[in-house]
């Protein structure tokens, strides 16, 4: 055997011992009855064909590798954005066991969040007892100063009413009668993760706002200068809103991150342990009321909450994930106009900076072709970019994007010479990218981790953007708005350029004559 | 042996440059390149030169005797291209400290070359001096000699150190230890009536490429290129080259004419820069070639090839015709003769506001005229600063000029494509100038220029004249 006590080989390369590699031989030969080889390989490439691809958009109820997650994802998002908030999901404890593992992995940090724990009894006689116990419970052990309460789909299933079991838990004693427990049914068959985000928020927002689910009067509105920031379900947390923090300070704008989880999925290591840190007080939630505008920065991310407060009498500003030159102008021009305040001017040699970067590589990706796919506003702002950077963004795909946002795509794609021969495909998963990208190949994919499969079939090198992102450490605190994260971006495109040019180049003997420490 | 300093006045004697010798005896010896204004910015020094003209050699070990500044800095930073060994790529240098400043360094010289020859076994080591080891007094041409005795190799001093001027010295300076050194001393295992060299030419981007496939359907051989992806035997038996091609003139100018005057090889002046350019380079290397002896019907070849490549080319270039119609283009250039793209760009239907002519000859000023029109905006040595000014004034749409004026262009807000040797594309040849249009058609429709001209939306009213001229 390879395999020794002094010397412990990993899966890496015990599998790779010859025992091994004949095991396998054996087994395949004798008991996987595969294929012909031939076979195989006329599969593999039938499915690289037009034939292929029009089956393949024929689907009409199978989806294969979806590009989205679940609402209740979302609705923890949210939750962890507030001060001393636990997440509590109304539900099923596996979900909740998933959304814990998903942010843990993308965020390097663990992810505070419990469930009701419900079980078969439960989903037969309904989730109350489940909602008592486990508030009570909550309360109890972790002691935060909020509970969000979000659901699962089998809460939802049976129609489990949260402002009703809330209010027999609180006469119950589960916790005190004026304490915070905000919640939002998130259902994960309806919408995706920025789904759940909105109805989050926006239940946070209804709580404070709206007389806490009928216990105290509503807030009345006094406008005031501060200015509400409302991120949306952004894998960039952490990086993201310390960047608009810190444009906010150089304006010297008073204002109101609503959900900021930057410092929650960003704790030191320095030995005590934070459940929570960080986050949107509640005070702070509550006086948002009176702020006098709001910037949405993922608008679709936040369709609900945005009408929520504009029904409130503030202007909200609607972007779509600004990156670049051009959408942030727009982002800072609209700072400018609801504040008074003028552009400083350290914000206006930043803007210089991200220009000159980009003439300074304007070469490498000018008519570069690209295909990308994430949540619907992460792509608005990509294909902008893309486009302000004389590429082509040919293949842009989002499962959770609809109709709606592809003729937004479209509108940019339009307004571009770059975007003539672009595509935008609504409600497609990562199935339908694989044909894409062999029927229309293109020079770089645009995506999350799970698009090292597609690079790996199609051989399109993977630019790693969006979420989650699981095999890359610690991208979330870079960020990608303001002209300091469109340059962010741009490096990362940049150096994937640079890389499949030295690994195109770096054959010994053969190609090298191109290897050369100058780009 | 010549002293350095002698050599220094003999390369500045050169009696086939015509500048140089419309210039009286004492001027002569100030030398060719004007003297550097201590405090103002200048380019590389004599060592540089040196070594830049002769790093394309490729199976050569370059060694560097110096501190490490002088290879630390620089080694490999050219994007001369190799078809076999990458041995020149590799940075070899004495990195001497502090010790052998006192002690002196011909020892740890003398062990290098030997290390290197036991760790490589390169067909020769090219030692380069520099200032260091110059001032303390190091005597590379003896522990040269002392080596290539020893190894059995040729050991080649490159006394070049940069004090003793500028680049351009430094290129000639490199040619006098080839002719010194390595020209004659070995000899090809054939020769034919149809063996060129061509000289000055450094396979930049590959651009030696672009015009040796051409060559090779002409039947004419390319015994020795100095130095474009050159192995040390070539340049040492270039001196059975029946004919040969100046391609830069002023760097390696002294290589042409002393090999015409020892091996009886003429030579011409010519560039594989520009359409008309390849052509009349070409149907000179065929003159050439059959006033050395060789059959008569090359001439008749060599015109029906040219009338192909060139109409295929003229065709290509015209397809960018629509985009770059009335586009103004304004031309810095360095090494690469500025009236040689112009009809190219000419071409494809661009108009030249204007061109420097820092390293041009009287000649080449009137066959810009010819071009350009009387009234053509020639530039001599130009500050950053003036071209600033002038990338203002002038209102061009694109600037062509080397990596280093690249910045200037870009806070001006205009377009920009190099043109010098750290370019990516190669532009030599009939191909080439079809890629060169093509890369100034990318250039110029890229939108980050709209961008760069425009002031932050909320700088409106700051607004220049460069943003008038975008809109």
């Amino acid at each position: 055997m390879s395999q020794s006590a002094e010397k412990v080989l990993d899966h890496f390369k015990l599998f790779r011992e010859p025992e091994y590699e004949e095991m396998f031989a054996k087994k395949k030969a004798e008991f996987e009855y595969p294929v012909p080889n031939e076979a195989l390989q006329h599969t593999i490439e039938w499915t690289k064909t037009e034939d292929y691809r029009e089956k393949n958009f024929a689907r009409e109820a199978l989806t294969v590798n979806p590009a989205k997650a679940c609402q209740p994802l979302g609705a923890v998002f949210a939750a962890n954005g507030f001060e001393g908030t636990l997440p509590f999901v109304h539900g099923s404890q596996g979900c909740v066991a998933y959304y814990r593992s998903h942010f843990s992995r993308h965020f390097k940090e663990p992810t505070s969040c419990v469930s009701s724990s419900m079980t078969e009894d439960a989903a037969v006689f309904g989730g109350l007892n489940n909602m008592i116990d486990g508030l009570a419970n909550s309360y109890s052990l972790y002691k935060p100063k909020m509970i969000a309460v979000s659901t699962t789909c089998m809460a939802e299933v049976i129609g489990d009413d949260l402002n009703a079991f809330i209010k027999t838990s609180k006469e119950k004693g589960s916790v005190p009668a004026e304490y915070d427990v905000p919640f939002a049914h998130t259902p994960a068959f309806v919408g995706s993760h920025i789904t759940g985000y909105d109805n989050a928020l926006h239940g946070v927002l209804k709580h404070f706002w709206d007389g806490k689910a009928g216990t105290v009067p509503p807030l009345v509105r006094k406008e005031n200068d501060s200015i509400n920031f409302i991120g949306g379900f952004d894998g960039y947390v952490v990086g993201n809103n310390r960047e608009i923090k810190r444009i906010f300070k150089e304006f010297g704008i008073n204002h109101t991150m609503l959900c900021d989880p930057s410092d929650a999925w960003d704790t030191p290591t320095d030995g005590e342990f934070r459940m929570y840190d960080g986050g949107t007080t509640l005070e702070d939630a509550a006086n948002a009321i009176h702020a006098k505008a709001t910037i949405a920065m993922q608008t679709i991310s936040t369709e609900k909450t945005v009408k929520f407060i504009e029904e409130h009498g503030q202007e909200v500003i609607k972007l779509h994930h600004p990156v670049g030159v051009g959408a942030t102008d727009e982002f800072i021009m609209e700072l400018s106009r609801i504040t008074g305040k003028a552009i400083p001017d350290s914000i206006t040699l930043e803007r210089g900076r991200l220009v000159d970067a980009i003439a300074d590589s304007s070469a490498h990706i000018h008519g570069k072709k690209f295909a990308l796919y994430g949540d619907p506003d992460t792509m608005l702002g990509l294909t902008a970019f893309l486009l302000e950077l004389g590429a082509e963004p040919v293949t842009v795909l989002s499962t959770n994007g609809d109709k709606a946002w592809a003729e937004k795509v479209q509108a940019l794609f339009d307004a571009s010479p770059f975007g003539t021969n672009c595509k935008v495909y609504p409600k497609k998963d990562l199935w339908h990218m694989r044909s894409l990208l062999f029927t229309d190949p293109v020079d770089f994919l645009i995506g999350n981790t799970y698009g090292k499969y597609l690079d790996r079939d199609t051989k399109t090198p993977l630019i790693r953007i969006g979420f989650p992102i699981f095999d890359r450490h610690h991208k979330h605190r870079y960020p990608v708005w303001g002209y300091q994260g469109a340059m962010n971006v741009l490096v990362t495109i940049l150096d994937k350029i640079f890389d499949e040019m030295d690994a195109d180049t770096n054959g010994i003997g053969t190609t090298d004559y191109s290897f050369d420490i100058i780009r | 042996m010549a002293s350095l300093n002698e050599k220094v006045q003999d390369v500045f004697n050169e009696p086939a440059c015509d500048k140089n010798q419309a210039k009286g005896e004492k001027e002569r010896k100030k030398g060719c390149t004007k003297q550097l204004t201590p405090g103002a910015a200048a380019g590389g020094c004599a060592f540089d030169g040196a070594k830049i003209a002769l790093q394309p050699i490729t199976d050569v070990a370059h060694l560097v005797h110096g501190p490490i500044a002088c290879e630390g800095n620089g080694w490999d930073n050219r994007g001369s291209k190799s078809s076999d060994s990458k041995l020149y790529r590799t940075g070899f240098t004495t990195d001497i400290s502090e010790l052998d400043v006192i002690y002196g360094g011909e020892k740890r010289l003398y062990k290098s070359i030997r290390e290197i020859i036991e760790k490589y076994d390169p067909p020769a080591v090219f030692v380069y001096q520099t200032c260091v080891t110059a001032l303390i007094g190091d005597d590379i041409e003896a522990v040269c000699k002392a080596a290539t005795t020893k190894f059995c190799k040729p050991i080649i001093p490159i006394n070049a150190p940069g004090f003793v001027g500028a680049k351009n010295l430094g290129n000639k300076l490199a040619g006098e230890a080839l002719l010194e050194y390595v020209i004659g001393t070995q000899e090809p295992e054939f020769t034919t009536p149809y063996d060129i060299n061509i000289i000055g030419e450094y396979n930049l981007a590959g651009e030696l490429w672009q015009i040796k496939p051409l060559l090779d359907e002409l039947g004419i051989r390319i015994l020795s290129c100095i130095s474009g992806d050159a192995k040390y035997k070539e340049v040492a038996y270039s001196h059975r080259a029946k004919a040969a091609m100046m391609v830069c003139s002023k760097a390696m100018i002294n290589v042409a004419r002393k090999m015409e005057e020892r091996y009886n090889i003429p030579f011409f002046e010519g560039s594989f820069y520009g359409i008309t350019d390849t052509s009349e380079s070409l149907r000179q290397i065929a003159k050439l070639l059959v006033q050395q002896g060789a059959s008569e019907e090359l001439l008749s070849r060599t015109e029906k090839l040219i009338f192909r490549e060139e109409t295929r080319a003229w065709k290509g270039i015209n397809r960018y015709r629509p985009k770059l119609q009335g586009k103004k283009v304004l031309l810095i250039t360095g090494g690469v003769k500025s009236w040689s793209v112009v009809s190219a760009l000419q071409e494809g239907g661009m108009e030249i506001v204007g061109t420097s002519v820092k390293k041009s000859t009287d000649e080449d000023k009137d066959k810009i005229k010819e071009l350009m029109g009387e009234d053509a905006h020639m530039f001599d040595d130009m500050r950053p600063r003036d071209m600033y000014a002038m990338l203002k004034e002038c209102r061009a749409d694109i600037m062509l000029s080397g990596g280093r004026s690249q910045f200037v262009a870009l806070k001006v807000k205009m377009p920009w494509l190099d043109i010098n040797q750290e370019r990516h594309h190669a532009y030599a040849g009939y191909v080439g100038m079809v890629e060169l249009v093509k890369q100034i058609e990318q250039a110029l429709y890229h939108p980050v220029w709209a961008q760069v001209r425009k002031p932050a939306p909320w700088e409106a009213e700051l607004s220049d004249i460069t943003e008038a001229k975008a809109a």
